[in-house]
């Protein structure tokens, strides 16, 4: 098996595990041709048995800022269909497939691993919420702050947060848009562990070797008591 | 100030106050604790950011009262028609599309607990108290107020609620998900307004819109449905935003 190249993405296998790195410096942001790319190398981590375990973080010391918004704007002012009143009738491709992507990432069969440092912000935390387990550095900065530029979060942020932290506190981080600091994260449930950042990714790796062996998602509860805390 | 069945509505700025004005249990005259259509008007304010349910007095409220109850029992058909109009009235109020804040102290009973149950963020003071007690009188909650209730706290919690009657304390209902903050019994209102300015203030209606229709979805739909729903949203406003900046860019020329 020869891993592809990506000009957005590194992936390596290492002992089984795939890391997944988001490769977009100085902070990640997640441009047009990362997603077409992220599509890709998921379809190629599914469609290869080596991969028993999937890590994603950001290189270096950021997750990811999110999506470059004023690009995706014009995109979608774009590529979106309206009709005579300018009113949108069909969506774009491109936007449904990103959420398309989340979805399948979350129906993988082998734990997916959110290791996230820095910021993690908008587009990147609803990747992270899509994977089955999230941990974080102590520095790790979170937030959806789509609201404060008129839009809100597009690929099921929502829908996920509130499932995770509930109505009340989807609903006041969505509207305030403001950050939050990894702390708080555990507190709201969105992360399952904080660690000290350096060793965040022996951390992960630790703890893929162990969740890979039987994994199913159901026991996630049980995975994260027995070898997080 | 406007009143009808003892619940009485003002709005103070973009906020709506309905106000359980019954003191001092605040008991609820309707099953449904205002008729529908006046509940519709009342929030058809196209400049209204949100809403505050609070009780007047030391109480939210004490829920329905029992003799008016068994009145009604004794027609089945009333009581079956009145429980329907309920249901409506709370359904009406969850999926309304601007956050609705239950502002809660003192006791919040039975179908008090529904109507709280029934809005978007719970703030209540530390004295508050809760209960279904309709098990002891062999009913229970009837407009929802079990499922909602199920919702929020998980299935072993919500049973032991409901068969058996007992009360519980802000500390425990924080603990179990009922109730999203504490405050301090003066502060109730004034920390629930607040909260109600602050995360409102500086959106825009159509963003406030979309954010509680996302939610709505959420408790609705597959994930697949909501998350297309969600992408959909998102691409509207980013259409408007898109087409304003493009517009504002053009005025800098």
């Amino acid at each position: 098996m020869k891993i592809p190249d990506y000009s957005t993405i590194r992936l390596v296998l290492e002992e089984g595990i795939g890391q997944l790195e988001l490769n977009t410096p100085p902070s990640n942001a997640m441009t047009m041709e990362f997603f077409t790319e992220f599509t890709s190398v998921l379809e190629f981590v599914k469609n290869h048995h080596a991969f028993r375990a999937l890590i994603i973080s950001g290189h270096g010391r950021h997750f990811s800022s999110g999506a470059d918004v004023p690009v995706l704007l014009r995109e979608i002012l774009d590529k979106a269909e309206t009709d005579k009143k300018g009113r949108l009738t069909k969506v774009p491709d491109f936007l449904s497939n990103n959420y398309k992507s989340l979805l399948m990432l979350e129906s993988f069969r082998i734990p997916v691993i959110s290791a996230i440092r820095g910021v993690c912000l908008g587009s990147a935390l609803e990747l992270a919420l899509f994977s089955h387990f999230r941990l974080c550095g102590q520095d790790a900065v979170f937030g959806l702050p789509e609201a404060s530029f008129n839009l809100v979060p597009g690929l099921g942020g929502i829908y996920k947060l509130c499932c995770i932290s509930g109505q009340a506190l989807a609903l006041e981080r969505v509207l305030k848009g403001s950050t939050f600091t990894s702390i708080d994260a555990m507190k709201y449930r969105i992360v399952d562990k904080v660690v000290p950042k350096k060793a965040l990714l022996s951390t992960s790796s630790d703890f893929a070797k162990e969740v890979m062996q039987d994994f199913r998602v159901e026991k996630r509860a049980l995975y994260i008591k027995k070898y997080l805390s | 100030m406007e009143t009808i069945d003892k619940i009485s509505w003002e709005i103070r700025g973009d906020i709506g106050i309905i106000t359980l004005d019954n003191p001092p249990e605040n008991y609820l005259v309707q099953p449904g604790f205002v008729p529908l259509e006046t509940l519709k008007k009342w929030t058809s304010y196209d400049y209204l950011k949100g809403i505050i349910i609070c009780g007047a007095g030391k109480h939210f409220s004490g829920g329905g009262k029992l003799e008016n109850l068994f009145k009604m029992i004794r027609d089945k058909e009333n009581i079956t028609e009145s429980m329907e109009k309920g249901k409506a009235v709370l359904e009406h109020l969850e999926n309304l599309e601007i956050p609705v804040v239950a502002a809660i102290q003192g006791i919040c009973f039975g179908g008090g607990l529904e109507v709280a149950l029934s809005s978007h963020i719970r703030v209540c003071s530390e004295n508050a108290l809760f209960a279904f007690p309709e098990i002891n009188h062999g009913v229970i909650p009837g407009l929802g107020g079990t499922v909602r209730c199920f919702g929020k706290t998980g299935f072993p919690k919500a049973m032991k609620l409901i068969m058996s009657g007992d009360m519980i304390n802000a500390e425990d209902a924080q603990e179990m998900h009922l109730v999203d903050f504490i405050v301090s019994k003066q502060k109730v209102f004034d920390f629930s307004f607040n909260l109600l300015q602050k995360l409102t203030r500086d959106r825009p209606l159509p963003v406030i819109n979309a954010v509680m229709k996302a939610l709505k979805n959420a408790r609705s739909l597959s994930i697949e449905e909501a998350m297309k729903e969600e992408t959909r949203m998102f691409c509207e406003l980013a259409l408007a935003e898109a087409k304003r900046r493009n517009g504002s860019r053009e005025i800098q020329k």
